[in-house]
């Protein structure tokens, strides 16, 4: 996790976590247009929220074991920071991917496009839980101490996020051997 | 001793928010121009004077490419080079504004648009100081491959130039979020610039085109066709001529 821990300038939750609810479902609906195929409109969303309900309590598990968690409360609210982060990013993303994929005749090309911008946002995503959990760690309860980050909680952070981004992967490229056939 | 400098025209300066003056800035001071973008200032009045720069300029570019096919080919391509500048800051200055908010830094779409506009203005104004070397190859007949590298390498250095007024611009601010804003950015602007670029093409063609397209129809990849032109200005040729007239 990063070292850096002052908070970061926030921005308004409810606008954010709606971009991140409707940015997987255009994506989808970009891939499901030049595939022509519905099934990319509920299988984009699917797995990207899919995997983060699968996978978020064994973070806190683990680094709650580990010494490292921040309260739960902290834990929740860093994931809706980092989830409005990743709808974010994916908004602005979103335009040029679709100019991509939509003015290219390779349905790879559109795949591709659609790729770059889930995983950019997504990477960004992580980038923001990672600062917002060291954020939450600063006197987590009223005259706690610090909960510093150690090689043990980056490394925990560090193997959960492989494993998400594996998982999302092979359900992702399940998703892209559909489109693409 | 002051009626007599005003006499041989010694005036105060001009007011930096007119479109002549900000464009000399532009040219000159482009710190100064990138300090107003980031206080906000006048963001109206630099956006409006970067578009117009932009749509004059690159219709003289635009002309200067379609003047080696000659006739219908010069208004074609002086309508079609300024849709690429301005589609191109449409579609990526959000970009660089969002994947900025995502890492904390602050969001402010509008200076962004306008560094994002002024930037792309600057390559326009290096590419329309390029045009006499556009007409000088026709001039001296350079080769239609010779002409698209020639081409390539002139819009690759103006938009080298126009990242690097990007760059400059968000290494100044503080805070976090501005290393990867730059690198979408610049991600985002080549890949949808080339794409913008490749989808209005052709801008330049070959004297004895027979028939003048407005838009060609979509074929291939831009990687495909930089390596195809190269191989072509070697003299490898996948086809046995190019396109006759009747």
């Amino acid at each position: 996790m990063s070292a850096i821990a002052e908070p970061l300038p926030s921005y308004p939750r409810g606008p954010a976590l709606a971009l991140a609810a409707l940015g997987p479902v255009a994506i989808g609906a970009i891939m499901a247009v030049r595939a022509e195929i519905a099934s990319p409109l509920i299988a984009v969303p699917a797995v990207v929220f899919g995997v983060v309900a699968a996978t978020s309590p064994a973070l806190y598990i683990a680094t709650a074991v580990t010494g490292a968690a921040p309260p739960l409360g902290a834990v929740v609210r860093a994931f809706s920071v980092a989830l409005g982060a990743f709808g974010i990013a994916l908004a602005g993303l979103l335009l040029p991917a679709a100019f991509l994929a939509l003015s290219s005749t390779d349905p790879l090309m559109t795949f591709l496009a659609a790729t770059a911008a889930v995983g950019a946002a997504a990477f960004l995503g992580l980038r923001r839980l990672a600062h917002e959990l060291v954020s939450a760690g600063k006197e987590p309860y009223p005259g706690a101490t610090d909960i510093k980050p150690s090689l043990t909680s980056s490394t925990v952070f560090f193997v959960w996020s492989a494993a998400t981004i594996g998982i999302a992967g092979r359900l992702w490229w399940d998703l892209a051997k559909e489109v693409l056939s | 001793m002051i009626g007599a400098l005003d006499s041989v025209g010694f005036h105060a300066p001009a007011r930096v928010d007119r479109p002549p003056a900000l464009i000399d800035q532009l040219l000159r001071d482009r710190d100064a121009i990138v300090a107003r973008i980031a206080a906000g200032k006048d963001l109206m009045a630099i956006t409006r004077t970067m578009v117009v720069t932009i749509a004059i300029t690159m219709a003289i570019v635009g002309a200067a490419l379609g003047s080696y096919r000659g006739g219908i080919q010069i208004g074609y391509a002086a309508i079609k080079l300024p849709l690429v500048l301005i589609g191109t800051a449409a579609l990526s200055a959000p970009a660089l504004t969002a994947i900025g908010a995502a890492l904390g830094r602050r969001s402010r779409l509008t200076a962004d648009l306008a560094l994002v506009i002024t930037s792309l203005a600057y390559g326009a104004l290096l590419l329309v100081a390029c045009t006499p070397l556009i007409l000088l190859g026709r001039a001296i007949d350079l080769s239609y491959h010779q002409m698209i590298l020639s081409t390539v390498m002139m819009f690759s250095v103006a938009g080298i130039a126009s990242l690097r007024l990007v760059t400059r611009a968000l290494s100044a601010e503080t805070g976090p979020g501005r290393g990867s804003a730059v690198l979408g950015l610049c991600v985002v602007f080549a890949l949808v610039g080339g794409q913008l670029a490749w989808s209005l093409r052709p801008y330049l063609l070959r004297p004895r085109t027979p028939e003048v397209p407005f838009l060609r129809e979509t074929e291939g990849s831009l990687a495909d066709a930089i390596s195809g032109a190269i191989r072509s200005a070697r003299g490898i040729y996948t086809r046995d001529s190019a396109p006759l007239g009747d």
